[in-house]
Formats: structure tokens, sequence, C-alpha cells
């Protein structure tokens, strides 16, 4: 931009109109330059302006003419047809074009500074140990291998490098305010850098920090917010009253009404309100919305808090020093109560105060509930209910995430390895439990848990219902995407039966054993030169999840046939598929059932007050609708009906009916 | 099995789960609201019962059933 001095005539204009400058030679600004646009402002040290020729529509403040008008700047540079109004000082920062700052007290950048990149925060362990650097393109899966994989020193070294030279590399004494910005009625900003299209509105208190928002998704600060060391990614808002200090949040979150958090990172669509947050990983999904709940140095995904759900973190020995771990999809129930360290399995319930410590991570879909002071599971309870169905459901639509750029990768899949590879475990260990218990035992312990003993074999059954759905779903996918005149037997030759290898769950994302042992390998490597290489390396891993899923799947043929998956007989294939189809008519079933308890009599309870029966049923189905009407009910009942279809045309493409 | 003998050892079984009265365990009662199982008792209830008359039900089916009677008649046709 070709900037020029003023002229005479246009100092003494301005000076008319109220405006001083400590020296005028260092006021400069571009062609064509009208004066009018300029009025009751003070400049201080070198100032560049542009051009100032159109007009801004604001939201409460109708449209106005672009330009400065009753503000104080000092060492700025003001874009095109930005409007800066009543900006009490406007210290060090770069408006780009279009921006809108009008009523603010201080934006000031004080000093050299990273705003917010490099910040550590004490995720999960909140003693210490697990410092995790935040920075504007962290992912969850990033995090997860900085916090977790602390024992692998070439990686720790190689990511904590990397890190440091990024943020070395955003360090300056300047900040940016992007483009279409808009920050309106503001407190104090302080060394603070603002991506293009952010909105502010009412912000208290924002000191160390960036708001890495894009055009296509912003990013909205909102009334009353204090928030200190922090990074924000695009699309996410936070606003009424949220207290933030030292955290990370990721695309698309959503923390408002008076969440407070410390020490916290938040990834993609998570939410917070009214409750606190010490020490958390918030895996993609982590939702609280309730006050009284504590989320503390534990690690979520898919994870939505009952009210007045808590955790303890030490027990006053050697000070806050444990830590949870919820794998993904689980549940606390409201006033639930975990004394960590405790760990609890994929797609699992918790209910009640737990005062001792469990591992429960090998029975996903399982209720663990309080009972006489022990901590009771349930194997494989979750399974069948309903919430279990239509959260698995809900998650990919409630990706909230514009911006083409998405830094956290997740998998979805309810059945995949690493959750019917954590049920084969599960499987296996009520298989030991059953042998070795006694028909006269009520209970039998487990690693900080009890189970009844009548319930190992149930849960027994209920898993075998998932893995029969699982096994044969891949099935009929393979056989339905079979090309003309391809055989089944052709289409997997190409998968070998190796020994399925374990899987793990990197914060939403899936990925195999020896994938991610290549994806280490390729970050330790000197070709990585940069976190955005980093992410490169994960997104690939992350891209291989379908075919290495399918290799894990063959394995298991493998494993339960005997057989390489492209010799299964016709015989071992039509019972793949008639137990799929069994299974899932009778998994089906079983969640219909769940959700029928929702309209039994039991639920009119409060319906129809001071009526008769009738006009309580009235009432109920007014409100709630009925059974039969429901929506998940009509999806259901008619994926049932397409179910036995769908199980006869791939057997009759197979030529096996 | 004579049915009176299902019955009996369904009504015990009920008792023993539930920690009921036996007297309680009445043919038309229905589990859940009149005996106040909830939904882990239910599944205690099915593996109880499969483990008393040694049989193996369907789980869907089994979960379904509501009364004491129902329980009798459903175990009834496995035996």
């Amino acid at each position: 931009m070709a900037y020029r001095n003023l002229q005479h005539t246009e100092i003494e204009k301005l000076k008319k109109q109220g405006c001083t400058a400590e020296t005028w030679e260092s006021v400069r600004v571009t062609d064509p330059f009208d004066p009018e646009r300029i009025q009751h402002v003070r400049f201080f040290g070198n100032i560049s302006l542009g051009i100032f020729n159109e007009h801004v529509t604001v939201k409460e403040r109708g449209t106005q003419q672009t330009g400065i008008y009753h503000s104080t700047l000092r060492e700025c540079t003001v874009g095109d047809n930005a409007l800066i109004q009543n900006v009490q000082n406007l210290y060090r920062y770069d408006i780009q074009h279009h921006a809108v700052l009008d009523n603010i007290r201080s934006m000031s950048v004080t000093g050299l500074t990273s705003f917010g990149n490099g910040v550590e925060i004490e995720v999960l362990n909140e003693g210490g140990g697990r410092e995790l650097p935040i920075y504007n393109h962290l992912s969850a899966q990033i995090a997860y291998m900085l916090v977790h994989f602390r024992y692998h020193d070439s990686l720790t070294k190689k990511l904590l490098s990397l890190i440091e030279t990024y943020c070395e590399s955003v360090k300056s004494d300047r900040g940016t305010v992007g483009s279409h910005v808009k920050i309106t009625d503001a407190g104090i900003i302080r060394n603070v850098e603002i991506g293009p299209g952010t909105e502010i509105s009412g912000a208290d208190l924002l000191e160390e920090g960036t708001l890495a928002g894009s055009p296509e998704d912003p990013v909205r600060i909102g009334q009353s917010v204090i928030a200190k060391h922090f990074i924000v990614q695009s699309g996410s808002h936070i606003s009424d009253g949220v207290l933030l200090d030292k955290c990370f949040v990721g695309q698309g979150v959503r923390l408002g009404k008076q969440f407070s958090a410390e020490g916290s990172a938040f990834f993609a669509n998570s939410e917070g309100y009214h409750g606190e947050a010490v020490s958390l990983f918030a895996g993609p999904y982590t939702v609280t919305h309730h006050k009284s709940t504590l989320l503390i140095a534990g690690m979520f995904s898919f994870y939505n808090a009952g009210s007045g759900t808590n955790q303890s973190n030490h027990m006053y020995k050697l000070g806050p020093i444990h830590q949870g771990i919820l794998e993904r999809g689980a549940k606390t129930g409201s006033l639930s109560y975990m004394l960590w360290p405790c760990t609890v399995g994929a797609f699992s319930v918790v209910t009640g105060k737990h005062t001792t410590n469990f591992e429960a991570a090998d029975f996903p879909f399982s209720y663990i509930t309080a009972e006489d002071g022990k901590s009771q599971l349930t194997p494989a309870m979750n399974l069948f209910t309903v919430g279990t169905r239509r959260d698995s459901e809900k998650w990919p639509a409630r990706d909230r995430r514009k911006d083409s750029r998405k830094y956290d990768r997740i998998h979805f899949d309810l059945f995949n390895p690493r959750t019917i590879g954590n049920v084969l475990k599960g499987m296996e260990i009520l298989e030991e439990l059953s042998e070795k218990s006694r028909r006269e035992q009520e209970y039998v312990s487990y690693k900080g848990l009890v189970i009844k003993r009548l319930l190992l074999r149930s849960g027994l059954k209920y898993y075998r219902i998932a893995v029969a759905i699982y096994i044969g779903e891949i099935l009929l996918k393979l056989a339905e995407s079979l090309a003309p005149g391809q055989t089944l037997k052709e289409k997997l030759a190409i998968l070998p039966g190796r020994e399925p290898e374990p899987w793990f769950d990197l914060a939403g994302m899936l990925v195999s054993k020896s994938r991610l042992e290549s994806c280490i390998n390729a970050i330790v490597q000197s070709s990585t030169n940069s976190v955005d290489d980093v992410l490169n390396a994960v997104n690939e891993a992350a891209d291989a999840y379908n075919d290495d899923s399918l290799l894990w799947w063959a394995g298991q043929i493998r494993k339960q046939f005997n057989v390489e998956p492209k010799d299964l007989s016709d015989e071992q294939t039509r019972d793949i598929i008639e137990n799929w189809k069994s299974n899932v008519l009778k998994l089906n079933n079983m969640i219909l059932k769940d959700a029928e308890k929702e309209f039994d009599p039991g639920s009119h309870m409060g319906y129809g007050l001071d009526g008769d029966e009738d006009i309580r049923n009235k009432d109920f189905t007014a409100v709630r609708g009925t059974y039969d009407d429901n929506k998940f009910v009509k999806g259901l009942v008619k994926e049932n009906s397409e179910i036995e279809q769908r199980a006869d045309n791939v057997l009759k493409r197979l030529k096996l009916q | 099995m004579e049915k009176h003998e299902v019955q009996e050892k369904v009504k015990k079984v009920v008792a023993n789960v539930l920690k009921l009265d036996p007297d309680e365990v009445v043919d038309d009662a229905n589990f859940i609201f009149d005996l106040g199982a909830d939904s882990m008792q239910s599944l205690e209830l099915v593996a109880a019962f499969e483990e008393e008359f040694d049989i193996e039900m369907d789980e869907d089916k089994a979960l379904a059933i509501q009364t004491v009677s129902d329980a009798v008649t459903f175990i009834a046709s496995y035996l």
C-alpha cells in the first residue's frame, strides 16, 4: 500500500475536527484520503491509514461511514474501510480492511508475545507431568500424543521442539485484527491476535490469546467473557460470563452461561455451560450443561455429563495427581461421583457415588452403579438402550465445524475395531470369571468392581450380539459393493487374515497399533519439519481407517472361522449373514422395547395434573406423542422391515439362496 | 415339568432376585410396576430363570415379558 504524508491543508482540517498528533509527520495516509473520515482522534507514534470511502453496517448501530472517530491510536495501521470509534486506547495493532472496532476501553500489545501459543496447560494430571503446550494448529490427536505418550522420548521431544519453533514464529510485539472483524462494547483486550471475521461483543477481558477464526467459520466472543492465556479455533462461540484461564478451545465449541475452566482443552464440538472444568481433556463432543458439575483431571469424548457430576483427583496425600479415563460415548448420571483413578469402558453409563477405584475399560456398553458402597458392573447393559443408538446417530449430524480445514479427525462408527476389540476382551474376562465362580456366589470381583455372578453369562450373550452384527455388517457391505462379475472370494482375496492387532482411540480418531507406530515414526523422522507436517502425518493415518479396519475384520474372520476370509465356505458365509440378520433384529427389538418404556404408564407420572386417567393420557400424548409416531421408533421399525430384504438381496447376489 | 412346578420355581426366583416376600409375587404381578424391577434386575431375572431351568432364552423376547404369568408360559415353552 502506498502511503504518503499528510498535506498542510489536511492537517489543518484534522485539527479543526478535534484531532491531535504527537508528530503529524508520523501519520501517513493513502489516496484518495478524505479528512472528513477522521474526527476527534489522537495519534501517537507511527500511524498508517488506508482509504475510507465506504459505509459499514453494524448490528444495533445501523449503517455508518467508515473511518476513525473519537479514538486514541498509538503505533497502529488501519486498513481500508475499517471503522474505529470510541476506542479509548488502541496500541500496536494492525487493523485489516473492513474491521469494526466500536466502544472499546483498551486494545493493546504491551510487548513481545506469542498470543497464547506455547502456554502449557496441565491437563489430565493437575499435579503436572503431562503438560500440553497449546498453539493455533493443535488437534485432539496431537494433544493425545503429547499427553499420553510422555514415555516416548523421541516423539515428545520432536513434538515439543516443532511446537516451540511454531510459537517462536508467531511471536510479535504487534497484534493483528483480521479483516471483517467486529469488536463492540469490549473492556480490555491485551496481547490478543484476532483472526478474520471474529465477532467480539461485550467481552470484559481478553488477555494473552489467539482467536483463530476463519472467514468461513468465525469465532464469536460474547458478553462478560473473561479469558486469559488461551487459543480459540474457528467456529467456536464463547459467551455469557465464561471464565477461562489457560485453556484451549478447538473448532465448533460452545462455552457459555458462566461456565468456568482452568488448564483445560476442549476439542471439536464440545459444549460447556454453567459448570466447571479443571485439567480436563475434553475430546470431541464432550458435553457438560449443568451447574454443580465439575469435570476434573479426566479424559472424555462423545460424553454427556449429568447434573452434579463430580470427581476427586486427590486424597490429600501427594496432591492432585490422579486421573480418570472415560472412553468414547460414556455418560455420567446426575450426582455421580468418581474417585480417580478409574477407567470406564466406551458407551458405558456411570451412576451413583463411587468411592473405590475401578478399571472397567474392557467392558464397553456397561452400566456401573453404586450399590451398598460397591461399584457394580452390569456388562453389556447399555448395548441395547435407546440412548446409545440415538447418541451414535446424532454425533455425525451435529458436527458444526464449517472451516474447510478441520484439525480433529473423528471416526464415528459405533462398532469399530477398538470397541469390538474391547468387547472381545471383556468376553474373555467374563468367560474366565464365570468358569471360576461358584453357583452359591452372588457376586464376583474384578479390578475394583463387583459383578453379579448371574450376569456373567448374560453379559457374554449380549456381547455376542454386538460381535455378530459387526462381523456380518462388514461382510454385507463388501458383498453389496462387488463390481459386476466380481465374486466375494475375489474381493476377500486382498484381505489377509492376520492376527488382529490392538486399536487406539486417539480422542476421536481410531487407529491400529501399527498405523499409529508408522505415524509416530513419520513424525519423529527428520523430514517432518513443522506442526503442519505433523498434522499431515496424523491425517494420513486417519485416512487409512477404512482399509485398516477391514484388515482387522479379516483377522477376526481368520480367528473365528480358522480360514482366510477368501476361503470362507458358502455355509459359513450364509451363517454370518443369517446371524447378522437375527442379531440386528434382536438388538433393534431390545432397543425398541427400551424406547417403549418411555411411553409406558410409569412415564405418565406428573402429566394431566388435577385430571383423571383419561386427561393424564391425553396430556401425555399431546406433549410426548405416541410410541408409534415417535421419529426414532419409526426409523428403527423401518430399519427392521428392511433388514430381512437386505440379507436376502445379498444372499441372492452371492447365489447362496 | 408340570406348570405348577414352573410357577413355583418362577416365583421363588423372582422373590430371590428382587428381594421380595414370596407372597408378594402373584401371578398377574407386573415386574416393573408391581414388583419394582429396574432394567438391571430384568436382566438378572432372565439370567436367573435360565440358570434355574437350565435353558437359554431368546434375549429380546425374554426381556419383553411383563408379568409373572407371562414368564411362566414363556419358560414352559422351552421345557
